[in-house]
C-alpha cells in the first residue's frame, strides 16, 4: 500500500500529546457520565416504567438534576473540541488498522465521536429552540446518548492503562518537562480549553441561577422574562387553545374508574374551594428554571371530593387538541402531595393565558413539560 | 512528551480492553436498536446521517481548518505574543461557535418574547472583548518582563 501524503506524522505541533489527551479525556468521561445519568433520570421521570416512581420531594431536585444535565453538556463543548484536536493525528495513523485490537478500538471511535458531536450539537440547538432536522429531538438525543456512552465504555477500556499511567506519573521520566517552543505550552492549551468551558458555564448558568442572570450573555432564557415575570415555552396561540380557554362554558371534570362521585366544576366553583399557596419552580427540560408563587386548589382535595381512593394515580388532560405534552400523569406521590395544585393564580393574580389560564397543574419536583397547562380533565385510575 | 512519543508501538491491550469492548458494544447495540425501533420519531435514515455527518464535518472540515489556521498563525504572530494569541483564539473560537444559534436567533418566535430574549450578538462582543483584553494584558506583561 502506498503511503498517503498525510499521516499522523504530518502534524508537527507538540501539543498533540498523550498527557493533554488524558486530562481532557478524564474530564470528558466525568462530564458525559453526568449527562448520561441525569438524562436517563429525566427520561425515566417522563416515561416511567412500572418499577419507577419518582418522588415529589425534595421539591427542587429535578431543577438541579436537569440544570446539571444542560450545564454539563455546555461545559463539555470546548473540552470535546479540544480533545478531538489533540488526538487528531491518530485519525491519520498509518497503516490505518494494525492489529485486531487496534481495529476494534478504531471502529468503536466512529459511534463515540459521531455520537458525542451529535448529542452536544443537538442539545445546544434544542436549548436555542433551533431544529434544522425532521426527527423528534428527545427520542433521538436519548438513543444516540446510549450509542455514545457505549462507545465511551469501549474507549475507556482501551485507553485506561495509558491514561492512568500518564496522569499518575506527574512527569514522564523519558520526556522533557513541558514542550520548549515559542507558542502555547501544554498547560496553556489545557488552560484555554478549561477557561472556555468555565466561561460558557458562567455566561449561560444565569438561566437557572438567578444571581448569574446579569452575566448570562448567552443564556437562552432569563428567569424573570415572560408574562407575569415567568418564562413560557408553549404559548396559548401555539397550543391552539385561546378560544377554548376563554370559553365561559369551561368546566373542569374529574372522572375515571377510580372515582365514585364524578365532578364537573366551573371556574367559580374552583375559586369557592379552599385555596392553597405553594412556592415552586418551573424547571424546564431545557435547563432553565424559575421559582414562582402559585395558588389554587389541591389535587388531593379534588380527589377526595370525587371519592377517589388514597394512592390513586391521575391523568391530567389539557384543552390542547394535540401535542406530545397535552396530558401528564401524577403518580401516587405527586397526586397526594400538599403542594400539587390546580393553580388559578400566579403571584396573586389570575394566570396569564400563556401560563395556562384558567387552570394549570403545578407540582413539586416535576419537569416543566409535565406541569400541564389549560387543564380541563382529571382521569383517576 | 515529544511528538515522536505518540508513534511508539502501542502497549498491549490492558486487562479491561475486551470486557469494556464487549459491554460497550452491547450498550451501543441497545442505542442503535432503540433508534431503529421507533422510526416515526427518530427517522433513522436522517439521524444516522447526522451522527456520521457530524464526525465527517469535524474530521474533514473543522479540524483541518483549525490546524491550517494554527499553522499559518505560527508564521505570522511574533514569538512573544504567540501563546496569549493562541489561547485567546481557542477561547474565542469555541465561544463563537457555541453562540451561533443564539446570535443568529434561529429559534425566535414573534409570539413568544421569553424565548431568546437577549441581544446575543452584543453579549458575544462583550465576552470576546473581555477575552482579548486579558490576552493583550498578558502580551504586555511578557514584553515588559523581557525588557526588564
Amino acid at each position: 500500500m502506498p503511503r498517503p501524503p498525510v499521516t499522523s506524522e504530518t502534524f508537527a505541533s507538540p501539543l498533540h500529546d498523550r498527557r493533554a489527551a488524558a486530562w481532557l479525556g478524564l474530564s470528558l468521561g466525568i462530564a458525559f457520565t453526568t449527562c448520561f445519568l441525569t438524562g436517563l433520570l429525566s427520561h425515566l421521570i417522563q416515561y416511567p416504567p412500572g418499577w419507577f416512581a419518582w418522588p415529589a420531594r425534595p421539591a427542587g431536585l429535578y431543577r438541579i438534576t436537569q440544570g446539571l444535565h444542560v450545564a454539563t453538556g455546555i461545559a463539555a463543548v470546548p473540552l470535546l473540541l479540544a480533545k478531538l484536536w489533540v488526538v487528531y493525528p491518530s485519525f491519520w495513523s498509518w497503516p490505518p488498522l494494525r492489529t485486531v485490537t487496534h481495529a476494534v478500538e478504531r471502529i468503536s471511535l466512529v459511534p463515540l465521536v459521531g455520537g458525542s458531536l451529535f448529542t452536544l450539537f443537538s442539545g445546544v440547538a434544542n436549548i436555542a429552540r433551533w431544529y434544522p432536522w425532521h426527527f423528534n429531538f428527545p427520542a433521538t438525543h436519548y438513543w444516540v446518548a446510549w450509542i455514545t456512552i457505549g462507545g465511551l465504555v469501549a474507549h475507556i477500556g482501551a485507553k485506561l492503562p495509558v491514561s492512568a499511567e500518564v496522569i499518575r506519573r506527574r512527569r514522564p521520566a523519558d520526556a522533557p518537562a513541558d514542550v520548549e517552543h515559542a507558542g502555547l505550552s501544554r498547560r496553556g492549551l489545557l488552560g484555554a480549553a478549561f477557561a472556555a468551558s468555565g466561561l460558557l458555564t458562567l455566561v449561560t448558568l444565569g438561566q437557572t441561577l438567578r444571581p448569574l442572570d446579569r452575566l448570562g450573555f448567552l443564556a437562552p432564557r432569563r428567569p424573570k422574562n415572560g408574562p407575569q415575570g415567568l418564562p413560557v415555552n408553549k404559548t396559548a396561540t401555539g397550543a391552539k387553545v385561546v378560544d377554548a380557554a376563554n370559553d365561559p362554558e369551561f368546566r373542569l371534570t374529574v372522572k375515571g374508574r377510580g372515582v365514585t362521585r364524578p365532578l364537573s366544576l366551573t371556574l367559580a366553583d374552583l375559586r369557592a374551594m379552599p385555596q392553597h399557596e405553594a412556592v415552586l419552580p418551573i424547571a424546564c427540560v431545557e435547563g432553565w428554571s424559575s421559582t414562582a408563587t402559585w395558588s389554587g386548589v389541591r389535587v388531593r382535595d379534588l380527589l377526595e371530593l370525587a371519592g377517589a381512593k388514597k394512592g390513586s394515580t391521575v391523568r391530567v388532560e389539557s384543552l390542547q387538541p394535540r401535542g406530545a405534552y397535552r396530558a401528564s400523569t401524577l403518580n401516587e406521590h405527586h397526586a397526594a402531595d400538599v403542594d400539587t395544585l390546580l393553580a388559578l393564580d400566579l403571584f396573586g393574580e389570575p394566570l396569564h393565558i400563556d401560563h395556562g389560564f384558567p387552570v394549570r397543574l403545578i407540582g413539586p419536583n416535576r419537569p416543566g413539560v409535565l406541569q400541564t397547562k389549560w387543564v380541563t380533565r382529571l382521569v383517576v385510575k | 512528551m515529544t511528538p515522536g512519543d505518540r508513534h511508539k508501538e502501542e502497549a498491549p491491550p490492558g486487562r479491561l480492553f475486551w470486557p469494556a469492548a464487549a459491554v460497550g458494544w452491547v450498550v451501543m447495540t441497545i442505542g442503535a436498536w432503540g433508534l431503529v425501533s421507533d422510526p416515526h420519531k427518530t427517522r433513522p435514515a436522517e439521524s444516522i446521517r447526522f451522527v456520521v455527518g457530524a464526525a465527517i464535518v469535524h474530521d474533514l472540515l473543522l479540524a483541518p481548518a483549525v490546524i491550517l489556521a494554527g499553522w499559518g498563525l505560527a508564521k505570522i504572530v511574533p514569538e512573544r505574543a504567540r501563546g496569549p494569541v493562541q489561547a485567546a483564539l481557542i477561547v474565542s473560537g469555541m465561544v463563537a461557535l457555541f453562540s451561533v444559534p443564539f446570535v443568529r436567533g434561529y429559534g425566535r418566535v414573534s409570539t413568544n418574547p421569553s424565548i431568546l430574549p437577549r441581544n446575543y450578538g452584543g453579549g458575544l462582543a462583550v465576552i470576546l472583548a473581555a477575552v482579548w483584553v486579558i490576552a493583550a494584558a498578558a502580551i504586555a506583561r511578557r514584553c515588559w518582563r523581557s525588557r526588564a
